[in-house]
């Protein structure tokens, strides 16, 4: 499958997540150093199957509060703790990974590893295959997600 | 009417955006038990009665498919309704689940009608009409 269409799919798992379990739309694509300097929250997580892969995700801050307390249901002035902030990121990222794959039109199932936080800084090297701006304007932080898959075997 | 919901995830999270959703979508008097895994939800069950059970696949311990079996094979337990909820919906997978036993099968990512319908649909025609 070309990789075009890996990151079309990538782009509408995403948009499907966050519109219907974290009811936040996708802005658009994150303008080059958008969120720069911010903290980040990132997440990864491995897919077995045809094809096997990882999927890697890394979110602003901001934004991470954001989806957050849409996802929990929690305050703005009630801030959640951060080992609650990185399982909701886990979450998304599992979630992002399991909607992608869904699109893959195979018989076979995947088997998802857990999502585990990363330090920011271990993200993989290189551009996102997405980077995507939340929200109502890009000020609302983004998210940017890689996506790897293992060379198909055969 | 009320109504028990045992909500069986390994993300505490998850747990508490699936018992958010079920309150936000107008379903009354729904009562709440929890567990990390299957092995916990056993345990829970053995001692406690519930309507539905709602359950991942990909738990430590003891997963979704076991927790199944497991309630399958027993002659009291096997009548409670158990709808998995996942990020897998390869149709195999699905149909594994439905064949071991399973009532209802909700992808994530889902709206809350879906769960609510889902929900509504196994606990039957008392539960309908919210």
């Amino acid at each position: 499958m070309p990789d075009i269409e890996w990151d079309e799919m990538l782009a509408a798992a995403t948009g499907e997540v966050l519109e219907t379990m974290f009811f936040t739309d996708v802005y658009g694509p994150a303008p080059a150093g958008a969120s720069a300097g911010e903290p980040r929250v990132a997440a990864s997580l491995g897919f077995e199957g045809t094809p096997s892969g990882a999927l890697t995700l890394s979110v602003s801050e901001p934004a991470v509060r954001a989806l957050a307390s849409n996802f929990l249901g929690s305050e703005e002035d009630d801030p959640l703790p951060p080992a609650q902030l990185g399982s909701v990121v886990c979450e998304l990222a599992n979630m992002i990974c399991g909607s992608l794959l869904s699109r893959v039109k195979v018989e076979e199932h995947f088997r998802l590893t857990s999502p585990e936080l990363l330090p920011a800084d271990a993200c993989p090297p290189g551009p996102p295959s997405q980077s995507l701006a939340m929200g109502e304007a890009e000020a609302d932080g983004t998210i940017d997600i890689w996506l790897a898959l293992e060379p198909h075997a055969g | 009417m009320s109504f028990r919901v045992l909500i069986v995830d390994d993300s505490a999270v998850m747990r508490a955006f699936i018992r958010r959703i079920i309150v936000l979508s107008g379903m009354e008097g729904a009562e709440f038990l929890e567990a990390s895994d299957g092995r916990e939800a056993l345990n829970l069950l053995s001692k406690q009665w519930v309507d539905v059970v709602l359950t991942d696949i990909n738990m430590p311990s003891m997963d979704g498919e076991e927790l199944l079996r497991c309630l399958e094979a027993d002659d009291v337990l096997k009548s409670v309704p158990v709808v998995v909820v996942s990020t897998d919906s390869t149709a195999s997978r699905i149909r594994q689940m439905l064949s071991l036993g399973a009532r209802g099968y909700v992808k994530k990512p889902f709206l809350p009608e879906t769960l609510r319908e889902e929900l509504e649909r196994v606990l039957g025609g008392a539960y309908a009409g919210y």
